[in-house]
């Protein structure tokens, strides 16, 4: 793998055989000692990417970069559609969406540890995980469904689950413009319909942490975040009704991507010109999806609410600090230029001063939510000028993984997890073991690794740590 | 399978390319559940075509996993038809027998995204038939 160093965290792989552009990764030593590990998989994915045609140099990878599918994780990638840019479904994953929301309180450390058990029964019980645990207190008609496509969680909020401040405290309103409910199959409504509002599984979750160390007074002052104060991360996303949207379109990409002379080096990375029916209909249902997503965090974040009222927290108030997406492409302004970005495992991090930013952030940044492990922390940071310039106004979205999943098993095989987790300080409680194990903290990178290259490298401001207390997983 | 650092890969081998799609479901299963059923009463039947091998595969499996995830059916037997529609392309006519769900009793894995296209590539050798597949989970 042919790479120069640019600075301490970051590296640029110049344009090589079928790549139109340069392409540029950010890593500490001990992230570039990873991929090392993987024989560079990684890398060669993002070399991948800028093979596309319209990309808009450079091609990135924030510092969590993983092994991925097309893409690599961490993957962002900017495409002209004035130069034959492309959009690509499996660029943005089969988990249209799949985002972060974080929850702010006044509740005390001290306070939540003597309710603690009850909090998580409470918590478990009223957002369901895993499968075949639908909503039965929660329904919805095709038609209402048709509606959060297009509208995101308002709509939600105005029949009562929410609060009218969280929607402006969402990326982009919590509604991506231009979705289209007609875009969207009947398979796609039929997996939708019965799991809006619930977790899923895999690396899904939903924590109840406490801000252990803050760095940055201002930012933090600002996002509401203070030390020893409990907070709620809410990971989920398009569930069943954004991968049978990405199925659909990757499948009518790859017919369609001859006809207008795109080569793909990877399947997976199945493209069609932006300005195109295919590309044009893709971003439709993709922003359908991508409402959806938002709107399921909201309504688990209303039976979150619910919940802490249930164990006794009814005098104290969950504000939604931000909600943000991992996986889409969006219209965005950057250097002068509509450009559409595409990331994958990365987070939007637009810095001071944007107009998208709620006004109470604007003067620091955008929140960017990075979890981590469930044993470990999860950080916020705040969006930077330097990423503006430099990522497309993008950063890292969490640890990353390092251990194949049959392996985190293998490993948990004869241990005790859940009860190590305890011991810590840290009630589980999950659908089954299987999830828990193969996410054990051992099968992820250090958060912190991939804070200090984000941080170091300015396209990220390290604000806060988050350390868990409760963990709900699928 | 194969150790994939995010999500979970297989390599199948078979003698013929119906056997190739059956150690496909085979291999579904195993992703899915640590005790999966070995038979059962109820029957279903899947239809499906496409214009090559490989996405006919990805379609069988996300056909499967909707089966699973989406209605409650555990698939655990099948009986495969592949017929050349023209060109590349191909149709599968599979009758499934399999059993409703039960996570706890089958030691249910966690959910499955989606197959992928990512290296994905169906080909035949003088040892028959092979192909490796990564599932976005």
């Amino acid at each position: 793998m042919n790479f120069e160093r640019l600075g301490q965290y970051k590296y640029r792989i110049p344009r090589e055989g079928k790549m139109q552009v340069d392409a540029a990764f950010y890593a500490s030593e001990k992230i570039l000692d990873d991929l090392v590990a993987e024989d560079y998989a990684s890398l060669r994915q993002l070399q991948n990417v800028a093979t596309l045609p319209g990309i808009v140099e450079p091609a990135l990878t924030m510092p969590d970069i993983h092994w991925g599918y097309g893409f690599p994780i961490g993957g962002v990638a900017a495409f002209d559609p004035r130069e034959g840019g492309v959009v690509s479904p499996g660029g943005v994953g089969f988990d249209v969406n799949c985002g972060v929301r974080l929850l702010t309180s006044d509740i005390q450390r001290g306070e939540l540890e003597r309710r603690k058990d009850r909090l998580a029964d409470a918590l478990y019980e009223a957002v369901p995980s895993g499968m075949g645990r639908g909503r039965t207190d929660f329904r919805m008609s095709r038609e209402e469904l048709a509606e959060v496509l297009v509208e995101g969680p308002a709509p939600l909020v105005e029949r009562g689950f929410g609060e009218m401040e969280d929607v402006g405290h969402i990326e982009s309103g919590g509604k991506l413009s231009g979705a289209d409910p007609e875009a969207v199959s009947a398979r796609a409504y039929e997996r939708g319909l019965p799991q809006l509002g619930t977790l899923g599984s895999g690396n899904h979750f939903l924590e109840v942490q406490y801000v252990d160390e803050v760095y940055d007074e201002e930012a933090a002052e600002a996002f509401g975040l203070r030390e020893e104060w409990i907070t709620v991360l809410i990971h989920s996303g398009s569930r069943g009704l954004g991968h049978q949207v990405c199925q659909e379109y990757v499948e009518r990409f790859l017919e369609a991507a001859p006809r207008y002379g795109v080569e793909l080096v990877d399947r997976q990375l199945a493209a069609t010109p932006i300005e195109s029916p295919e590309g044009e209909d893709y971003l439709r249902a993709m922003a359908s999806a991508a409402n959806f997503a938002f709107a399921n965090r909201q309504l688990i974040s209303h039976f979150t609410r619910e919940a802490f009222a249930s164990a006794g927290f009814e005098e104290h108030r969950l504000r939604l600090l931000y909600d943000l997406a991992h996986n889409n492409a969006k219209f965005e302004k950057h250097a002068g230029r509509e450009v559409l970005v595409h990331r994958k495992g990365a987070t939007r991090a637009f810095g001071p001063g944007e107009e998208d930013l709620p006004e109470e952030y604007r003067s620091v940044g955008q929140p960017v939510l990075v979890p981590g492990d469930m044993g470990r922390y999860s950080f916020v940071l705040a969006g930077t000028e330097g990423a503006m310039r430099e990522t497309f106004g993008s950063s890292a979205h969490g640890a990353g993984r390092k251990m194949s999943r049959r392996k985190a098993k293998k490993v948990a095989r004869d241990r005790d997890v859940v009860g190590e987790l305890k011991e810590k300080g840290i009630l589980v409680r999950a659908a089954g073991r299987a999830t828990v194990d193969e996410e054990m903290s051992e099968a992820y990178k250090d958060a912190a690794d991939v804070i200090e290259a984000t941080h170091g490298a300015g396209i990220g401001r390290r604000v806060a740590r988050l350390r868990p207390l409760i963990v709900v997983k699928g | 399978m194969l150790d994939h650092t995010a999500d979970v890969g297989f390599e199948l081998r078979a003698a013929t390319l119906e056997d190739l799609f059956d150690e496909g479901r085979r291999a579904l299963i195993m992703v899915a559940f640590e005790r999966p059923p070995q038979d059962g009463e109820e029957e279903r039947t899947i239809q499906l075509s496409a214009p090559d091998r490989e996405t006919l595969l990805v379609r069988w499996l996300n056909e499967l996993t909707y089966l699973i995830q989406d209605a409650g059916f555990v698939p655990a037997g099948t009986h495969i038809l592949l017929e050349e529609t023209g060109g590349a392309g191909l149709s599968l006519i599979a009758s499934l027998t399999g059993a409703p769900i039960l996570l706890e009793e089958y030691g249910w894995q966690g959910e499955i995204k989606s197959a992928t296209f990512h290296g994905l590539d169906v080909s035949n050798d003088d040892e028959g038939w092979h192909a490796q597949v990564i599932l976005d989970v």
